[in-house]
């Protein structure tokens, strides 16, 4: 039988070798995919993933047992991906995250295509804005969406993730599918 | 009719709620039309959303694995020669100077015979170095929050890429 990730991390707190390459191997997408949603960046995602494997390496003896490992080791690649987030915004607000705060993505500022909405190339643009209003979201209401939509956790999961209660977790979905639900409308009156 | 009950629409779309709660929002939503629009609205987003979920650029994972080994060895090299003696030293020495504080503090508490205030400062005195001793252990306790604060802050660094 295969061992649980759960095993796996306990034998990577007592630096087993085996046991790390192992835990990489069967999180590397994830945490690479998980990463990307949020910063949406290749470069970074690469990196702030590869730093989670890290920060895992150095404190696995951390990990109580009490939430699932997936859920502790998400926990850690969102923190780092929030913080950078964070930082980037403080040294280069021109690059990456203006666009939040002007309102406007990349690839809203494409001009839109005038085609027939239900025709392919109407459908994959309707699918492109949609996840473009995702990434101007608040970078927590974010996490939320991509934890639920992408990573398909429960919302007691993403409470633990985000390190706070079911009900803000609520909150921050509900939040994020109001502000969703207008992007979905305005593209309909295109 | 009772409020709204907007952040469980999610939820329950998603048959997260527990029987009770799930019933309580079914029933909401027989005799609520606004929030059988919304519940109507989100489950179509809900759907929108996973169905367009954008894959990030391939990987060639031997290559990440390579890479992450390598930051793996660069890290520890780094900690090997320029972080591991700085606390020890810093914990060796700040305990030597809380020491010397310490015993310096007591000595001077030396009692006067015969004088009965002399006796009582004698005794204070016992009690202030009793006091320090105190402070000493509290101030390693510090130290030793110091040391969790500082390797926090060898894990930030850590953080930062290069
Ligand atoms: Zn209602």
């Amino acid at each position: 039988m295969e061992p649980s990730d759960e095993a796996l991390c306990q034998r990577v707190a007592k630096r087993d070798v085996a046991a790390f390459e192992l835990l990489v191997e069967r999180y590397q997408g994830r945490a690479y995919r998980l990463a990307w949603s949020i910063v949406r960046d290749p470069e970074d995602a690469r990196d702030l993933s590869q730093e989670a494997f890290i920060r895992l390496h150095e404190s696995a003896g951390s990990f109580g047992g009490r939430s699932k490992f997936s859920t502790w080791f998400y926990r850690i690649v969102v923190n780092l991906c929030l913080d950078h987030k964070r930082k980037r915004r403080w040294w280069k607000p021109w690059a990456g995250d203006a666009a939040d705060d002007q309102g406007e993505s990349f690839l809203e500022r494409q001009p839109a295509p005038v085609t027939d909405p239900v025709d392919e190339l109407g459908r994959e643009q309707t699918m492109k804005d949609l996840w473009a209003a995702v990434d101007r979201l608040a970078p927590r209401q974010r996490a939320a969406v991509v934890l639920q939509v992408q990573e398909e956790l429960a919302t007691y999961e993403i409470a633990e993730v985000l390190k706070c209660s079911e009900a803000t977790v609520r909150v921050h979905l509900h939040r994020a599918m109001n502000a969703l639900k207008k992007t979905m409308k305005n593209m309909e009156k295109r | 009719m009772a409020k709204h009950p907007e952040t469980d629409l999610v939820p329950y779309l998603r048959g997260e709620l527990p029987p009770a709660e799930r019933e309580r929002v079914a029933r909401h939503l027989d005799e609520c039309p606004d929030c059988r629009q919304d519940t109507d609205q989100l489950r179509e987003l809900l759907g929108e959303l996973s169905r367009s979920i954008a894959e990030p650029p391939a990987v060639n994972w031997a290559r990440y694995r390579a890479e992450l080994r390598e930051k793996l060895e660069a890290r520890r090299g780094r900690r090997a020669w320029w972080w591991q003696p700085v606390p020890l030293a810093l914990a060796t020495s700040l305990a030597g100077v809380l020491l010397f504080v310490a015993v310096w503090g007591v000595g001077r508490q030396v009692p006067t015979a015969g004088d009965p205030v002399a006796f009582e400062e004698a005794a204070i005195g016992r009690n202030l170095g009793l006091l320090e001793q105190y402070q000493v252990v509290e101030r390693l306790d510090l130290l030793e929050e110091d040391l969790d604060f500082m390797s926090d802050l060898d894990g930030l660094a850590a953080g930062r890429p290069g």
